[in-house]
């Protein structure tokens, strides 16, 4: 017969030594969690950002309650129905119509609450903003042709005449300057291997592919300072290929605006072929 | 049946424990591999965990050993190799081996009554070709001009000549080509077996589902192994050859070119039923050890078989996922977000079939029942986090950051691995004769269940917090330098986890050579395989079996009330 003890005490081993390790690690994240700390990726900065925060928490709150009804079903056979003497397991196979009835019952209403309902927001957002680039012929929108390498960004504006490929271009370097509550809209493609644009406070993320010119936008709420970062490992310096995203008002920006394709209509150098990289725009 | 299959014992030492063609020591080649494999790749997780929350800082023991060039430092290019290889070898030499390798080997001719695999050279090949991949992996490590340092998804043109100067890159795409081979190689042998070698009356719905699971991800292993081989193939032309499929024109010299994301395709079509390579094995595992201990029939075992096999179909149509970022048009996007939800219905079923086996059983809570009680807890984690990832408009922010290092791995690689544990403590005493200790394997369970939720779940926090994988160090960025509590955390969870580990090393060293002799049927589990004698002999069965019911009539009424269950070679009584 079997060699197992049909009351192995695991519960009572559980409660009193075995558990003693995690409770103490636990806590330790709990005070860790006083601390002043962050525990998500801050306030959005981009219309885009409410879109996914709200998406976001909304898929929590579902599997959260599929999870819990895992757990629940879980723990309690392991509570009530343990193997003891004169007990013995109920005998189904599972295979009446019931069984069956129940298991098409629960998979479609696993699928409309997880799934459908998840999807039918998921495409709203999608085709009203992630796929919905504006028009380039747009005024509002504002165009910059990315161009990133190991381990850099080069961001290239049309400038004032907002014409790419002509001397007022503004070029920067891991610097991003764009106006607020305008439509961003992205030429993406890199010199060497690929990279991705991250904008976490934005929660954009296209990658770069060489070769290729991949689209991507956002639309700015937030004035201010924000990061980018690259998302596609790059080599060693991956790590290090960050920038800084600045976010101004209209009217700062259009000083910023004149003054930077100013300054590079002044420092044109007509024979400087490393800097002439631009690209007829995209769409 | 089998009679023509059955091969003379050998009698050299060379053929009885090196290159053997028995199924059995096969599968204890396979498990020792897989496990050392296993090991080295645990170590190399644990150094970046160290890197991570202490970055910059030399590795403490065995740091000033292996960097000695760098103090005991691990510098960016190192740690890069050093997650690149985790990732291939916990995939490639770890699970691979010790999952399907040696689980495979092991129960697929015990369970269906055969004596051997039909093609037991094959079988020999299949374990020294994944140990030439292995050996081929160890040497990249130290070739001129470095390791592979792209990610073990090795994504051009970071992996071409353009990227990766070293010779390291061009060994560890043969290493992957070599251990696709021993799968492929793997598979045919365990899909012919399955279909032709089983006993009389071991009809397909008779198999256990552990056979099911074995089966199916074997005909995956056959389709989508040669697509990576070729990708593979492709990638060494490029970085030795001079061709140019994955190089655009943009960064040659002249020429027109090929394309980066066609390397990206070859992968994920690939890349997509390996994750359903390693856990459907695991869903076989934990079908069979739920039923086995909670004394009751699998439940709905039809349902569980069927979706198995839409598991299997599916995970052909979904590997678009893993490319929301990199530019998919919106029709192909939204055609794989759809197509990636449908698979929560066949994983719905199972996990319904597996509460419900559970539901008024008599449970016997030994480790290998709470190893696959663990694999529903994990793999419901890493499921249900799966929804965010398969949604493009969540993904888009979580690709590449933490969230999809905690997702797939708890679903991938904790599930697997927990239903390799359940599966190596539930046949040790079949295998080596001995029994495992009960105790240490119960103490290893829960010192390995609460960290290993623990250092996935805070990757889940992580990750949402904007924290982007195959980073050197966090806190160079000002963004991420507020996340740092939260790697310190994960770190500390892993060391945990890491240390729980020896107590399974320890358990089962001690229990191979010292440990209480097994009896025939420990568990009292009615397969095919417990009917042999302890230890099988060599030929498995004197005379081959005939199967007269299914493999979980546990607590049917016909058999009285003195027994709860019945061999699969008896007769069912009335």
């Amino acid at each position: 017969m079997s060699m197992l003890s049909t009351s192995t005490p695991s519960f009572a081993f559980l409660r009193s030594r075995w558990l003693g390790c995690p409770l103490a690690l636990m806590l330790t994240s709990t005070w860790a969690l006083a601390q002043d700390k962050r525990w998500g990726p801050g306030e959005p900065a981009s219309d885009y950002g409410y879109r996914f925060g709200e998406l976001f928490w909304l898929i929590t709150t579902l599997v959260s309650v599929a999870f819990a009804l895992v757990v629940v079903l879980l723990i309690v056979p392991m509570l009530r129905d343990r193997a003891r003497p004169g007990h013995r397991a109920s005998f189904d196979h599972g295979k009446s119509l019931h069984d069956k009835r129940l298991t098409a019952v629960i998979s479609i209403i696993t699928f409309i609450v997880l799934d459908a309902w998840v999807l039918v927001i998921a495409m709203k957002d999608l085709r009203e903003a992630y796929w919905a680039i504006p028009a380039a012929k747009d005024p509002q929108t504002y165009k910059v042709e990315v161009l990133a390498q190991q381990w850099a960004w080069s961001f290239r504006a049309a400038g004032v005449d907002g014409e790419f490929g002509t001397p007022d271009d503004i070029l920067t370097t891991n610097e991003l300057v764009v106006p607020k509550d305008r439509p961003v809209s992205f030429n993406l493609t890199s010199k060497d291997v690929i990279h991705s644009l991250f904008l976490p406070e934005m929660r954009m993320k296209k990658d770069l592919n060489p070769g290729a010119i991949n689209l991507a936008w956002f639309k700015p709420v937030v004035e201010g300072e924000f990061s980018i970062l690259c998302a596609e490992l790059c080599g060693f310096a991956h790590y290090q290929m960050f920038g800084k995203l600045r976010v101004l008002e209209q009217g700062q920006f259009n000083e910023w605006e004149a003054e930077a394709s100013q300054l590079a209509s002044t420092a044109f150098d007509a024979d400087d072929t490393e800097g002439h990289w631009a690209w007829d725009w995209q769409e | 049946m089998s009679s023509d299959h059955i091969h003379p014992e050998p009698t050299t030492f060379l053929r009885k424990h090196v290159f053997s063609i028995d199924h059995k020591v096969i599968a204890k080649q396979f498990l020792w591999f897989g496990l050392i494999w296993l090991g080295i790749g645990g170590i190399m997780a644990m150094m970046l965990r160290w890197q991570l929350a202490n970055p910059g800082v030399p590795v403490p023991l065995i740091g000033g050993l292996l960097f000695p060039r760098t103090g005991g430092v691990i510098d960016p290019a190192t740690y890069n190799t050093l997650f690149t290889m985790h990732g291939t070898i916990m995939i490639f030499l770890g699970l691979t081996p010790a999952m399907i390798g040696a689980l495979g080997n092991w129960c697929i001719p015990l369970m269906i009554g055969a004596r051997d695999m039909i093609f037991p050279t094959l079988n020999m090949l299949s374990f020294w070709a994944m140990f030439l991949g292995g050996a081929v992996g160890f040497y990249s490590l130290f070739v001129p001009l470095g390791a592979t340092e792209v990610g073990w998804t090795g994504y051009p043109t970071l992996s071409t000549t353009v990227g990766a100067v070293g010779q390291g890159e061009t060994l560890w795409a043969i290493a992957v080509f070599l251990i696709g081979a021993s799968s492929i190689m793997g598979g045919i042998n365990y899909i012919t077996t399955v279909i032709r070698l089983r006993c009389p009356g071991m009809t397909w719905m008779r198999m256990p589902l552990t056979v099911w699971g074995l089966f199916l991800t074997s005909i995956l292993n056959v389709l989508f192994i040669p697509v990576i081989g070729s990708a593979m193939i492709i990638l060494v032309l490029d970085r030795v050859f001079g061709t140019s499929f994955y190089v655009p024109a943009s960064i040659m010299s002249g020429g027109t070119g090929g394309d980066p994301i066609l390397y990206q395709h070859l992968f994920w079509i690939f890349g997509h039923p390996e994750v359903y390579i390693l856990i459907l094995p695991a869903w076989g595992v934990v079908c069979d050890l739920l039923s086995f201990f909670a004394r009751k029939p699998a439940f709905g075992y039809r349902t569980s078989v069927g979706a198995m096999v839409v598991v299997t179909v599916l995970s052909a149509l979904v590997y678009g996922h893993h490319m929301f970022t990199t530019g998919l048009s919106a029709m192909l996007g939204e055609s794989f977000m759809l197509l990636t939800m449908i698979i929560s219905v066949p994983a719905e079923i199972l996990f319904f079939n597996w509460l419900h086996t559970l539901w008024k059983g008599s449970l016997r809570l030994t480790t290998p029942m709470l190893f696959a009680m663990g694999v529903i807890f994990v793999f419901g984690l890493g499921g249900l986090t799966g929804i965010y990832c398969a949604t493009i408009g969540t993904d888009i922010f979580l690709h590449d950051t933490y969230f999809i290092v905690g997702h797939f791995h708890l679903t991938m690689a904790a599930s697997a691995l927990f239903g390799t544990f359940g599966a190596i403590y539930f046949w040790f005493p079949k295998m080596f004769g001995r029994m495992m200790s009960e105790r240490l394997g119960k103490l290893h369970f829960w010192l390995s269940f609460f960290p290993l939720v623990l250092v996935f779940c805070i990757m889940f926090i992580s990750g949402y917090a904007g924290m982007p994988r195959r980073y050197y160090d966090h806190t160079s960025a000002e963004y991420l330098r507020p996340l740092q509590h939260l790697n310190v955390a994960t770190t500390v969870s892993a060391f945990l986890l890491g240390v729980a580990q020896f107590i399974f090393v320890f358990n089962f060293i001690k229990s191979r050579w010292w440990g209480k002799t097994a009896p025939q049927n420990p568990w009292d589990v009615g397969t095919v395989d417990w009917t042999i004698a302890t230890p099988v002999p060599h030929y498995n069965f004197k005379t081959i079996p005939v199967v007269r019911c299914g493999p979980h009539e546990f607590s049917n009424p016909v058999l009285g009330p003195d027994t709860d269950w019945i061999y699969q070679t008896e007769e069912l009584p009335g």
